[in-house]
């Protein structure tokens, strides 16, 4: 069957999700149950002397408190902490007295109510040692520098062709702490079913959660089912382990009952991982016409003094255009913090926004319209490898864009453009680009003579429309009528489930669901005689006189040996991407900002925004729009608004709560404006696909920071831009 | 959050009745929306809840009589959304409406409002013995000081606080000189507004100037023709669901080109709603010209004091000021 492009379609879930009837992990509704709440240590760094539960124990409903002594046995493996193991094993609180970074859990209470559970949490006394010299920021002393340098990236003579061009940036800029603030909080219920310990968690990652839960608390992974039936705002912080997850686990053992906590989101913001604070050094070099002749870019990130977070920033710039010389280089800062994790284009949107900034530093200074200077150095090949890129039409989003926010109105210099009311109006452009990555899926798909499917599969849905993609395979292959579709995601008890993140999803299960969909319709056409058909699938099937028809099939990317549906099973890693064989994958995006500056205030507002996306093939409009304008969103507040705000001396973040952590309002946000490219990238895989939901923010932010530039003349080299950098 | 006891009387008389029979640690509640939000950090730890939402007659909006009269137990809402108030007062609708969230607005009451505690986070976050506070704990110090204190106040400091007074509606009624009517074990008194609201100087722990008991009923506006020509300008971080970083309520009654009267408060920058005198007096007998407006703006924070990372708020409150000036000027002329 050749690809078509997909018709305007619903979420398959939509009715479900409106009327709250999508049970996320926390609202399964448990007998007998157990309610936790944790104890925060309120040092930074230290160990603990001794904790008296007396007045705890007293509150009505309070059944026990735990502590680290419960815990001890408890194993640390590489599975505790995320799936940043590395170089470390990880650190899981409450497993011994000593203090490693604010706000870890130093006791679980445990409670016939939430009520009783929160009084308790609150009236344990916790009594400390001497607490310890700490290092809260990078920038302090005691900050240590990890001695290897993590990634280094490169090809020619990037300081020779720098020193030696006609124009050039040497800028620095700074990006802040940021939290993800999911409104699904991070929680865990563990109980016992069908003789299996059940683990509701809202996870990416079911099999790494049950395989490593079972590790860590002794038990058989056979015996350990995970179910994360929705996730409601992954984007990373959902990647691992939570660190609740295995006390929670461990108390329903201990207690022979059924045991949830919800982590408060004041707690999260020391319990969670978070996008960590990192400095961008970067020089670019042209010569007089434009042409690109050297990229350096150096990074530093600030990381846990235990785990080993890596920094990826320096892979996606050098991939951006046509650098003939290029050198990168990144690095780790150790403090006295939980580990940082991966918040959605974990690395791309900060990289983007120093990169795409500098470029448009480089373009100003040159005099080139900054989409001139990008199309200038348009390429089809990575400068890195030499490999050719798999798709690529950037310079298409970049026409179109430019269309869209009527581009041909921006003025070089800044401040040129004025709207009715006196506000400076600025416009700028930056791009992205996200690899395409793919994860081998184990899937079994069952077809019904009376139209009823089922399929089961490797993937969580996390509100990216990963159901809607799998129905869009099987209707456009079998047929199928959604409304009589069971899609069975997320769960260890349906299938084998591989990490959702880095943007694979749709490129992982769309294939997935093709390849079990054409399987099925084979063997249609073998058990019907026919050479083909027109129409459902349950139609042919139905004149077989068979009630059902059933097919299973193990997809593996591009490249990939079969080996990789073993490390699936185990819950292991097994994504490929983005450099395959024969060429480099990746998704392109091209942003235009339109923001307006007060005079007399510096208030920035973004009133215009216009994105065009190649993602390959698009599988459902609708979710791919709007995980754009989600992208654009964040990328507003990572522009506007977005800082968690730590105060060195007592190393915690101050503005811990959804009031003083600001993320953009309705009021923030105005017309935001998507396209697509959907052009199938064959390529890569059987569906087209590539992937939209990171690359969606990539560049984003970049083109709001040089909007104000153009609006204003101010160079804001660090994030959040606020009020006082334009007043 | 602890275990507290609760009771939800019908009159005035009787919840001041019911709050000194409990004795110490009891409160008063209406919408909620700033108590059950400082007891869930652990900051507030009543033993009792005298719920006053349900007073007979408490929801009064009458503004027929030579005075705006608000029933204390009124709803942020209600009066954002009254006709009269939107068209002869625009300050007081907009102090209400630019103030939290629609579903904040139609819990929280105008008398609570008035007693809406700092948002300063130091004092917000530091149950539990991490930041030393002096308004949650006397002479603990205060961490905000030498901290991250860019939304700290520049005006009415002392050494012991500088925690902003976090209100909108307070801002706009200082602006216009309104009354707080309380009742108390000892009766009725009237306060007004320049006098309800205290300094921090040593004990910023106290912030209003009521006795133990007393319950605000109604709050009273003198009527004036500067209303008309008035605004509540918000500066804040984002366009909603913000506290002001700056925010000017200005009322001017101009006659021939020239500013007679102009009622002035600022709010977002200082300890507690603040009426600046001396910016009215810049204004007064001239034309409310941009350069004039500056120069109020200016005269109004003339004694500001700025700390480590607020010093852009004396910028931003001086040009907020003339901003609300000549938007309350273009309305008078309209």
């Amino acid at each position: 069957m050749t690809l078509s492009p997909n018709p305007d379609r619903p979420r398959v879930d939509a009715r479900q999700k409106v009327l709250g009837e999508a049970l996320f992990a926390a609202d399964q509704r448990v007998e007998n149950l157990l309610h936790a709440m944790t104890v925060p240590a309120s040092i930074a760094k230290g160990r603990i002397r001794a904790i008296d539960a007396s007045a705890a124990l007293k509150v009505p409903g309070v059944v026990r408190v735990m502590t680290f002594e419960d815990f001890a046995d408890i194993q640390i493996t590489p599975a505790s902490r995320g799936a940043y193991g590395q170089p470390g094993k990880g650190y899981q609180p409450m497993t011994g007295p000593d203090i490693v970074h604010r706000g870890e859990p130093v006791a679980l209470v445990l409670a016939e109510t939430l009520e009783a559970a929160i009084e308790g949490a609150e009236s344990v006394s916790v009594e400390y040692h001497e607490a310890a010299e700490f290092t809260a920021l990078m920038e302090q002393g005691g900050a240590e520098e990890a001695p290897e340098v993590f990634t280094r990236l490169g090809h020619g003579d990037a300081e020779g062709a720098f020193a030696s061009a006609a124009h050039k940036v040497d800028v620095t800029y700074r990006h802040p702490q940021q939290h993800h603030n999911p409104i699904e909080l991070i929680s865990t219920t563990a109980l016992f079913s069908e003789g299996k310990l059940r683990i509701f968690e809202g996870t990416q990652w079911s099999s790494a959660l049950a395989g490593g839960l079972a590790g860590m608390i002794g038990r058989d992974p056979q015996s350990v089912r995970a179910s994360s039936p929705y996730v409601g705002g992954g984007f990373g912080q959902k990647n691992g382990i939570q660190e609740q997850s295995a006390l929670v686990a461990r108390a329903a053992t201990i207690m022979a009952r059924p045991v949830k906590l919800v982590m408060p989101r004041g707690q999260l913001f020391h319990t969670a991982s978070y996008r960590p604070r990192s400095l961008h050094h970067v020089r670019l070099a042209a010569d007089a016409g434009g042409k690109l002749a050297a990229g350096l870019y150096r990074t530093e990130q600030q990381n846990s003094r235990y785990d080993g977070y890596n920094p990826l920033f320096g892979e996606t710039p050098p991939r951006m255009y046509g650098y003939p010389n290029w050198a990168g280089e990144d690095r780790v800062i150790r403090v006295d913090t939980q580990t940082p994790g991966h918040q959605r284009a974990p690395h791309e949107h900060p990289s983007s926004y120093a990169t795409e900034c500098a470029l448009d530093e480089l373009a100003h200074d040159l005099g080139m319209d900054p989409v001139e200077l990008r199309l200038a150095n348009d390429t089809d090949k990575d400068p890195i490898t030499g490999k050719p890129y798999s798709s690529r039409h950037l310079a298409a989003c970049l026409q179109r864009g430019a269309r869209m926010i009527d581009w041909g109105r921006r003025r070089r210099e800044p401040g040129r453009l004025r709207a009715e009311n006196g506000d400076m109006i600025g416009l700028g452009v930056a791009c992205g680009s996200y690899k395409a990555a793919m994860s081998p899926a184990i899937t079994t798909l069952r077809l019904q003579a009376n139209g009823a499917c089922r399929i089961s599969l490797s993937g969580h849905e996390m509100g990216q429309g990963l159901r809607s993609v799998i129905a869009a395979e099987l209707i456009d292959v079998l047929g199928v009528d959604p409304a009589k579709l069971d899609i069975r995601v997320g769960d260890t008890g349906f299938a084998p489930q591989m990490l959702t993140a880095g943007s694979w999803g749709t490129a992982s299960v769309a294939p997935a669901a093709r390849a079990a969909a054409l399987k099925l319709r084979a063997n249609l056409v073998e058990l019907t005689g026919r050479d083909d058909f027109e129409g459902p699938a349950y139609l042919q099937l139905a004149r077989t006189r068979r009630p059902m028809l059933k097919v299973e099939i193990d997809t593996i990317p591009l490249g990939e040996n079969p080996q990789a549906i073993d490390d699936l099973r185990k819950g292991r890693p097994v994504a490929a991407g983005p450099e395959y064989t024969d060429f480099l994958a990746f998704s392109w995006i091209a942003h235009f900002a339109e923001v307006h500056v007060e005079p007399s205030t510096g208030r920035a507002r973004v009133r215009r925004f216009a994105s065009v996306i190649d993602c390959g093939r698009v599988m459902n409009r609708r979710t791919t729009e709007s995980q754009v304008k989600g992208g654009v969103v964040w990328a507003v507040g990572a522009a506007l608004r977005e800082i968690g705000e730590t105060d060195p001396r007592y190393g915690r973040v101050l503005n811990n709560d959804l009031a003083e952590y600001l993320v953009p309002v309705n009021a923030d946000i105005d017309w935001i404006d998507v396209d697509v490219i959907d052009e199938p990238d064959t390529r890569l895989n059987i569906s087209g696909v590539k992937g939209a939901g990171e690359v969606a923010m990539v560049g984003a932010t970049a083109a709001i920071a040089n909007a104000v530039f153009n609006a204003t003349g101010k160079r804001i080299r660090h994030l959040p831009i606020r009020i006082e950098d334009l007043l | 959050m602890r275990a507290f006891s609760y009771s939800r009387p019908r009159s005035p008389e009787a919840a001041v009745a019911a709050f000194t029979d409990a004795g110490e640690g009891a409160r008063y509640i209406a919408g909620g929306t700033t108590l059950f939000d400082l007891m869930k950090l652990n900051v507030e730890q009543p033993a009792h809840l005298v719920d006053v939402s349900q007073l007979d007659g408490s929801d009064l909006i009458e503004t027929s009589g030579d005075k705006l009269r608000f029933g204390a137990g009124a709803r942020m809402a209600d009066i954002a959304d009254d006709e009269t108030i939107n068209r002869e007062y625009p300050l007081l609708a907009e102090s209400l409406w630019r103030a939290a969230s629609q579903q904040l607005r139609n819990m929280a009451s105008v008398g609570g409002n008035l007693l809406q505690r700092t948002r300063c986070p130091y004092f917000r976050n530091g149950a539990g013995g991490v930041y030393p506070c002096n308004k949650r704990e006397p002479g603990a110090g205060c961490a905000a000081i030498e901290g991250l204190d860019r939304g700290q106040a520049i005006l009415g400091t002392s050494g012991a606080c500088t925690a902003v007074s976090p209100g909108d509606w307070p801002v706009a009624l200082t602006a216009l000189d309104a009354d707080i009517v309380v009742l108390g074990p000892q009766g009725n008194r009237t306060i007004p507004i320049a006098e309800f609201y205290l300094l921090p100087q040593d004990t910023p722990d106290r912030e209003f100037s009521l006795a133990p008991g007393e319950l605000i009923i109604e709050i009273r506006v003198p009527k004036t023709a500067a209303g008309r020509a008035s605004t509540y300008h918000k500066v804040r971080d984002r366009e909603s669901y913000a506290f002001a970083l700056a925010s000017a309520a200005v009322a001017l009654r101009i006659e021939g080109g020239q500013v007679q009267k102009a009622h002035i408060a600022l709010g977002g920058i200082a300890t507690k709603p603040w009426r600046s005198e001396a910016a009215e007096a810049v204004l007064r007998g001239k034309a409310p010209t941009r350069e004039n407006a500056l120069a109020a703006g200016r005269a109004a924070i003339a004694d500001a004091r700025a700390g480590r990372h607020n010093g852009f708020k004396i910028d931003l409150a001086t040009n907020t000021i003339a901003d609300a000036i000549t938007i309350a000027a273009e309305r008078s002329a309209s």
